[in-house]
């Protein structure tokens, strides 16, 4: 039997190719984001390590308010510790060290990424030093400044070049007296760094008096761990103690996690190309098993077992599925780059240089790709064992129906409804971002599933709406087209089905992508009074608030006031919650509340001790007007205020509370401005100003930008575009496995009409009616799949947007793009169609006449 | 017959694979096809006569030698003009009838205009219908159908453009007697009747006994052609022949 197998393989190389491309595409995701996110990780490891080096022990900032997901700026300590740092016994030395993110600029004043941070670090002594100088030498005294050799190549400095670095305040225009190498590397990971003196660095990053981490070596014969103990107990305060290798580990492992959900992403789209290449793979094995059915009950005839048909197909699944992986595994490799490369390009410039194959690489790999295939031939396998023997003597015998058959329509409804209830579960259960997000996956799964056993029964009513027209048009070979899709429902059911999951993750994106863009457009339609937008050109970093200062003074503006973000802990409340901070005077008027308790008196009134709350968060946490919480801000600071007011939030631009500005800034730490809202004077002409600002900003702050609400707006969309961008490449790849599954059935369904179409040939059908009639089946088979994707991707956007409406998501159906979508399905089709339409037109007409 | 050849074979060579193993399947045919008759080609299996047929109807080319149809030696024809000349000028008929299993049988009879974009002569169509006898089945499909219903339609699928040829492959191959007769009577008539030319080809002497001419090949060559006596005769023939 093993023989047969091998046999079959063999003879059909083709399919075999095409089923397993489809696994080999899955695996390979798998596999490239293993090996992409294992060489981040390790690049991440050596980068903190080498900045630990020349020390043992680090002094850091306490983080009163940790969180994974938003990035923050810890207020940094007092430089006072240095030298009491140095008075504690078994210090040799301690130094201070600033590393603070900034700004550096190229020559023409852009910034010199948007995708990778730039810092701003302070020169240290020997042996603290992590950088070594390739060119010149360490900056000495003001003015001066090094830059890391990645940056210097990339960007073409040269040393004597002036550079401009900017940080809290106004831009500093530098000369460049070194270029470094980090440790062994050119780079951070990507990251630019430009180096300064620490009083430089202390000035730039609006820190004085302040340093973001204190290096301390130990003398001769102390332990760094027993030196620890000793700076624990003696230097009290909101600072926290490690061995310099306890504090890379811990910096690499925060960083670490923070791309963590990358990983998840990725694997989940690799999920999704599988799970499509699992529809594909049930699909060719029951066409070629109900093609080889004289084979099975020649075999059974000649005294094989069922377990033995069984046996056979199941191994065949295997050895594809098993080649397969092993293809996919090595294709991971030459995706990872591929993979970094593609996040660089959407913004996310990540060190992922190195190929790192880990055990755990190659064995979920493999394990899940043979798995995937042997599973998804399951069904069709147990088929191939009720072929009776009798069928190998029987002219055009057909495989008995399956039992389940009867119950298919109830089980597929049973399915659907399953699924919808779990994802309405999903929603409404509340519970971690991850179990909601497990829920909904499953529940999509489960009701990917029940459609696809369903569209069995619409594939001829959808045939029949896409069809007709096509048949309206090219006459006979349209209907003939339309009549062989709706020859085997199943079947073409099945490969709709396949581009049915592609198609409805990508229109229930782009439907949550455009309610997403319309919700901020109408948040800041409804909120935003303001003229002008200051925002950071990266259009997410934040900047010093010395910009809004200065252009505050410009004539025609009237008013300048901004929203600034940060977090904080309230006890009583799990996790960390969302802070925004305004001019509660200057704001009124340019940014509106709505009120649901209190007005615009209560804001104006909002003292240092008060706080003015979203309706929705107090409700959920059981707050009460007038009531007290207690809040940890990132200061450490303990803080009990009042809550005066509620406000209706939408799209979080209010935070979980609302603090005044000035205690922000001195208690939460949040001295940048995320952006400002600026209000002109009556008779002042926006263009004008606008360009006034825009001239000043770019010689004092050109990190920071003015737009119009319109500018905003659309820069706003921009950024969710690029995000989307990268969502639709990778879902591409499961549509690209979809299409695969086309191109096989074609060629199946094309094989076993050997005859009819030599027939056809014979009788006068031209080479180009053949491929026109190949061709409009793959198309009715894509645009059926794009139909059924559309309709899923519809309800799925429904049924998970409502919860986020009283969050001030409102749902908008892009029907441009849904329908341009639908296009690119036929368009896709055609392309599917290439090569059996072609094989099909080639046929010898005397061959395919004889052909049995 | 003084008619000028409808399709003229000359000097006809079909090789298949090189040297040693080559196959002579025609050496040396040279065959006349007269407009408004009953051609029967027989001969045992690999004497060359499907080869032949094959040849005249342009689905195969002949290693030498010309067939002239209209005046036009097809044999030098490219596969677009081939596939038009067997639209316009040719009907099929298949041992394994070849109906399109989607269609129903109008749809099926009609489908050689269908393809060309054509629509069928209402009139033409009803005579033809009601020739083959399947005035009340128009709207089945092949798979409800007999085999002799389907061959029917085949014939009438074969006759529905008015070919100048029709060219029946073992027609009756896969039939019962009874549905054989059926269908050799109908192309009798579709000769006597309608003036159609046709060419068959069988190992069936029964079959060959209904038509004009009997032609007899082996091993590639033209061993006898001449006027159809009776079945008995045509029996004799094929012993000869081997």
């Amino acid at each position: 039997m093993l023989k047969v197998t091998f046999a079959g393989l063999a003879a059909r190389k083709l399919r075999t190719a095409l089923t397993a491309t489809a696994v080999v595409l899955g695996v390979a995701l798998i596999s490239g984001t293993f090996i992409l996110t294992d060489a981040i990780n390790k690049n991440f490891d050596s980068i903190f390590s080498t900045a630990t080096s020349g020390f043992d022990v680090a002094i850091t900032p306490k983080v009163a308010v940790e969180s994974d997901f938003e990035e923050q700026e810890v207020p940094p300590i007092s430089d006072g510790y240095i030298a009491r740092a140095e008075g504690v016994d078994g210090v040799d030395r301690a130094v201070g060290e600033i590393f603070s993110q900034g700004v550096i600029y190229k020559k023409n004043g852009d910034r010199i990424t948007k995708s990778a941070p730039n810092f701003i670090a302070s020169v240290q002594p020997e042996p603290f030093d992590p950088f070594d100088y390739v060119e010149g030498r360490a900056p000495e005294k003001p003015g001066e400044v090094a830059i890391d050799r990645f940056t210097a190549n990339k960007q073409g400095f040269d040393l004597g070049d002036t550079i401009s670095v900017s940080g809290d305040g106004p831009r500093a225009k530098l000369e460049l007296v070194g270029i470094a190498k980090y440790g062994e590397v050119d780079s951070i990971g990507g990251a630019s760094i430009a180096i300064v003196p620490l009083a430089e660095a202390q000035r730039l990053s609006g820190k004085p008096g302040g340093v973001d981490q204190i290096d301390v070596t130990a003398d001769r014969g102390v332990a760094p761990a027993a030196l620890v103990k000793r700076l624990r107990r003696e230097l009290p305060g909101a600072i926290t103690i490690r061995t310099a290798k306890a504090e890379a580990d811990k910096q690499a492992r925060d960083i670490k996690d923070g791309f963590a959900f990358l990983t998840t992403a990725l694997l989940v789209f690799a999920g999704i190309a599988l799970f499509v290449g699992g529809f594909m793979i049930f699909n060719t094995f029951t066409i070629t098993i109900a093609q080889r059915m004289r084979e099975f009950a020649l075999l059974r005839t000649l005294g094989a077992s069922r377990a033995q048909v069984l046996r056979s197909v199941l191994l065949e699944a295997f050895l594809i599925g098993l080649g397969a992986s092993v293809l996919g595994l090595f294709a991971g490799t030459a995706l990872a780059p591929a993979l970094n490369g593609l996040f660089s390009t959407f913004g996310l410039d990540l060190p992922g240089e190195g190929t790192i194959v880990a055990t755990r690489t190659i064995v979920v790999s493999l394990v899940v790709g043979t798995l995937v295939t042997v599973v998804s031939s399951l069904a069709p396998a147990l088929r191939s064992t009720r072929v009776p023997p009798i069928a190998a003597l029987r002219e055009g015998a057909v495989l008995p129906p399956g039992r389940g058959r009867r119950w298919r329509a109830p089980i597929a409804a049973g399915l659907c409804g399953i699924g919808i209830a779990i994802l309405v579960a999903g929603l409404v259960g509340g519970g971690s971002g991850n179990a909601v997000a497990s829920l909904l996956g499953l529940g999509a799964v489960i009701v990917f599933l029940g459609v696809g056993l369903l569209s069995s029964k619409l594939v001829a009513p959808l045939a029949s709406v896409v069809g007709r027209p096509l048949e309206r048009l090219r006459g006979m070979t349209g209907r003939l087209a339309r009549e062989n899709t709706v020859r085997n429902p199943g079947r073409t059911a099945g490969t709709a089905a396949a581009l049915m999951i592609g198609l409805a993750l990508v229109n229930f994106v782009a439907i949550f992508a455009a309610g997403a863009t319309g919700s901020v457009a109408k948040t800041i339609d409804d909120r935003f009074r303001s003229d002008l937008v200051l925002q950071g050109t990266d259009g997410f970093s934040p900047f010093g608030a010395q910009a809004g200062e200065a252009i505050a003074r410009d004539p025609g503006v009237a008013r300048a006031t901004p929203l600034r973000f940060g977090l904080s802990k309230v006890t009583g409340v799990k996790g960390t919650q969302s802070v925004t901070a305004v001019d509660p005077k200057n704001s009124i008027g340019v940014f509106e509340f709505v009120w649901k308790q209190g007005s615009d008196r209560t804001l104006e009134n909002l003292g240092p001790r008060d706080v003015v709350a979203d309706e929705k968060w107090a409700k959920e946490q059981k707050f009460n007007v007038g009531e007290t919480i207690a809040v940890l801000t990132p200061t450490n600071a303990r803080l009990k205020l009042n809550i005066r007011g509620t406000y209706k939030d939408q799209l979080d631009f209010g935070g979980d509370f609302v603090v005044a500005l000035d205690v922000a800034t001195r208690d939460f730490n949040m001295k940048k401005d995320a952006m400002l809202l600026v209000k002109l004077a009556p008779d002042a002409n926006r263009d004008a100003v606008q360009k006034r600002i825009e001239l000043q900003l770019g010689a004092q702050f050109p990190d920071v930008e003015a737009l119009t609400n319109e500018e905003f707006k659309d820069d706003q969309a921009k950024q969710l575009n690029q995000v989307l961008g990268l969502i639709y490449v990778l879902l591409g790849l499961s549509v690209l496995v979809s299409l695969f599954g086309i191109v096989n059935t074609l060629a199946l369904s094309i094989h076993e009409r050997t005859r009819e179409l030599g027939m056809l040939r014979a009788i006068g059908t031209s080479r180009a009616q053949v491929r026109q009639m190949v061709r409009y089946e793959s198309v009715i088979t894509a645009l059926i799949g794009a139909v059924l994707g559309t309709v899923l991707g519809v309800a799925f956007a429904l049924i998970i947007s409502r919860p986020l409406e009283s969050d001030g998501f409102t749902l908008s159906f892009p029907v441009v793009t849904l329908l341009i979508l639908i296009v690119l399905a036929a368009v896709a089709g055609v392309l599917a169609a290439i090569g059996p339409a072609r094989r099909a037109s080639r046929l010898d007409v005397l061959e395919a006449l004889a052909y049995e | 017959m003084t008619d000028a050849a409808l399709i003229s074979a000359t000097d006809l060579h079909r090789r298949y694979g090189e040297g040693e193993a080559a196959v002579k399947a025609l050496d040396g045919v040279s065959i006349d096809f007269p407009s408004g008759r009953y051609t029967a080609i027989m001969g045992p299996s690999g004497s060359g006569k499907s080869t032949l047929m094959h040849i005249l109807a342009g689905l195969d080319r002949p290693t030498e030698g010309t067939v002239v149809i209209d005046g036009q030696d097809i044999t030098t024809l490219d596969d677009k003009h081939l596939t038009e000349l067997r639209r316009e000028t040719f009907g099929f008929i298949f041992q394994f009838f070849n109906l399109l299993p989607v269609l129903d049988a109008r749809e099926n009879i009609v489908l050689p205009l269908s393809i060309a974009g054509e629509k069928p002569d209402a009139a033409w169509l009803d005579q033809l219908v009601e020739t083959v006898g399947l005035s009340d089945r128009l709207t089945h499909r092949p798979s409800e159908l007999s085999g002799g219903q389907q061959q029917r339609v085949a014939v009438a699928r074969a006759l529905v453009s008015r070919p100048a040829v029709v060219f029946a492959d073992e027609p009756t191959g896969n039939l019962d007697s009874k549905s054989s007769e059926e269908v050799l009577t109908l192309l009798r008539r579709s000769v006597d009747d309608l003036g159609q030319t046709v060419v068959m080809v069988t190992h069936d002497a029964h079959a060959a006994s209904f038509a004009d001419r009997v032609v007899v090949l082996a091993d590639g060559k033209v061993v006898h052609d001449g006027e159809c006596a009776d079945e008995d005769a045509v029996h004799e023939l094929m012993k000869a022949a081997g």
